[in-house]
């Protein structure tokens, strides 16, 4: 294997399509750490798209929904849930030979994502990273990311979010019920923000801290002739609608959909009843009932549900009665 | 990380013999297992001392992989497990499959080379598994492997109390030392 230039590249993509805003950078991660330097690179899309994580299902996608707003779906090679993506937000690329990182992933990710909290900072943004490695300010969560080893190298990657479509990053996710989507985007709207910030006092701030963090001189530098051939089959292969299928992946027990680290969206039916409910921690943020007998009781279910840890709502459901009894059996569906 | 499409089946134990040990010399009992450090580690088995998967001859030819509690520690909360689809032949050192965790996606290099044979559906449901039970019900998927390769293979990994101990010991001291592992 080469030695890797002891130097960090940085490449700014500029504004490309949608499928190039993926490719661009899995070309530099599949040669960093095997010729390649260290890398941290910069791209925008020119159009809103979708993208999911490897591992994810496709049927996490509301497909049709898609197809309405014309956006185009792409699979990548690292991981986290189905995202959101388009022109309000600067997304950022390091790419680092594998065996630079600790074999850890917890402090793999905070070595490769403190330096963005710093450069959040730089440009004026409270940002910290939590104990769930997220970058968060104010509670909020503020930058997106996802990591993954694609072939001799590690790539972290990440968003300033200039501004959030909050509406079609929730519509873009299969939903249950039109209520189980109204209340992703009720709590997408409370626990993601975006932070309006110069993107090029961003950029250059990133390039300081990644270069420190790592030791490195950065340097601007371009593709080379190998990741530019790489360039075309990953294009090919992002096309593919076999690499979009992915792997075959069993149906989870539940459906949910994750807001934030600690914060998602449940939904469960039993006899009819059916319970949709947010979730923050351990606690239900807010619930909605349906049950045939509950007569007009639903409001006082939701709200004796509210604020309540999941363990308890056993207990509280009982005084319900029968319907009461359905919700609760809904819920712990809902919530295997 | 892998390219290839998964196809998960039906895991196939049928036909799988009770363990045997994996390198020639005294068989340690079945189920022997020495704590380093408060770790448990299994001597029916042997280890990859870089990747942290272990393999077990579960039948002559055919071989068991997983992770090892040090792989389980320093993966965190797996979240998916994704083996390589069944017929896929693999050589040592590239993926079997892939595992991620924080958010992570990274490839399981294979122990051994071979041809996949099975996979375990219930880890693959519930990666959760790997945690509870990292040695039996957590295993990942089964390889058939050459006789010649097994013997080409086998001794680039560490088994026996002799060689897993010392192993197993300078990766803790290696990781305390980077701060990957709690003192």
């Amino acid at each position: 294997v080469p030695v890797p230039p002891e130097y960090l590249r940085v490449i700014d993509f500029g504004r490309v399509g949608a499928r190039r805003s993926q490719t661009l950078w899995h070309a530099v991660a599949h040669r960093v750490g095997d010729g390649s330097p260290a890398t941290l690179s910069f791209v925008r899309p020119s159009r809103p798209y979708v993208c999911i994580g490897y591992h994810r299902r496709l049927d996490e996608v509301d497909v049709d929904a898609c197809r309405r707003r014309n956006l185009p779906v792409y699979r990548r090679m690292v991981g986290g849930g189905p995202v959101y993506l388009d022109d309000g937000q600067l997304f950022f690329q390091i790419t680092v030979p594998a065996d630079r990182v600790p074999p850890a992933r917890a402090r793999a990710l905070r070595l490769l994502l403190s330096p963005a909290v710093e450069a959040f900072r730089a440009v004026g943004i409270a940002a910290e990273l939590d104990d769930d490695l997220e970058i968060v300010a104010e509670g909020r969560k503020v930058c997106g990311h996802g990591a993954g080893q694609v072939g001799s190298a590690v790539v972290v990657v990440g968003n300033l979010i200039e501004r959030f479509d909050h509406e079609a990053a929730a519509d873009v996710l299969a939903a249950p019920s039109a209520r189980a989507r109204a209340e992703i985007l009720r709590l997408m709207r409370h626990y993601v923000a975006s932070t309006p910030a110069d993107p090029t006092a961003f950029r250059a701030a990133a390039t300081g801290s990644y270069a420190a963090a790592l030791g490195l001189s950065p340097r601007p530098g371009t593709l080379t002739a190998a990741e530019r051939s790489w360039l075309g089959r990953l294009d090919r292969r992002f096309d593919d609608p076999a690499w979009l299928r992915g792997t075959s992946r069993p149906r989870p027990a539940a459906w949910q959909a994750k807001v934030r680290a600690g914060v998602r969206v449940v939904a469960g039916e039993h006899e009819g009843t059916g319970v949709v409910a947010g979730i923050v921690g351990d606690r239900i943020d807010r619930a909605y009932v349906r049950d045939p007998d509950l007569n007009g009781a639903g409001a006082r279910v939701e709200a004796a549900l509210a604020g309540r840890p999941l363990a308890d709502t056993a207990a509280v459901l009982k005084a319900f009665g029968l319907p009461g009894g359905r919700v609760a059996a809904a819920l712990a569906k809902a919530t295997p | 990380v892998t390219d290839e499409e998964v196809d998960v089946r039906t895991s196939d134990p049928e036909g799988a013999a009770p363990a045997s040990p994996i390198q020639d010399g005294p068989a340690p009992s079945e189920g022997a297992i020495v704590e380093v450090r408060g770790y448990r580690l299994r001597l029916d088995r042997a280890y990859d001392p870089d990747t942290h998967l272990w393999a077990l001859v579960v039948a002559p030819g055919r071989v068991r992989i997983g992770l090892d509690p040090l792989g389980v520690e320093t993966s965190g909360t797996v979240a998916q497990l994704a083996p390589v689809p069944v017929g896929t032949a693999v050589r040592r050192g590239e993926p079997a499959g892939s595992l991620e965790a924080e958010k992570f996606v990274g490839p399981l290099p294979s122990p051994v080379s071979g041809t996949v044979v099975a996979h375990n559906d219930a880890v693959v449901a519930d990666p959760g598994l790997v945690h509870r039970d990292p040695y039996d019900d957590g295993w990942i998927l089964e390889l058939v492997v050459e006789p010649s390769r097994l013997d080409e293979e086998l001794p680039l990994l560490v088994a026996g109390a002799d060689q897993t101990v010392p192993w197993f010991e300078r990766k803790l001291a290696e990781y305390r030392e980077q701060g990957v592992l709690a003192e």
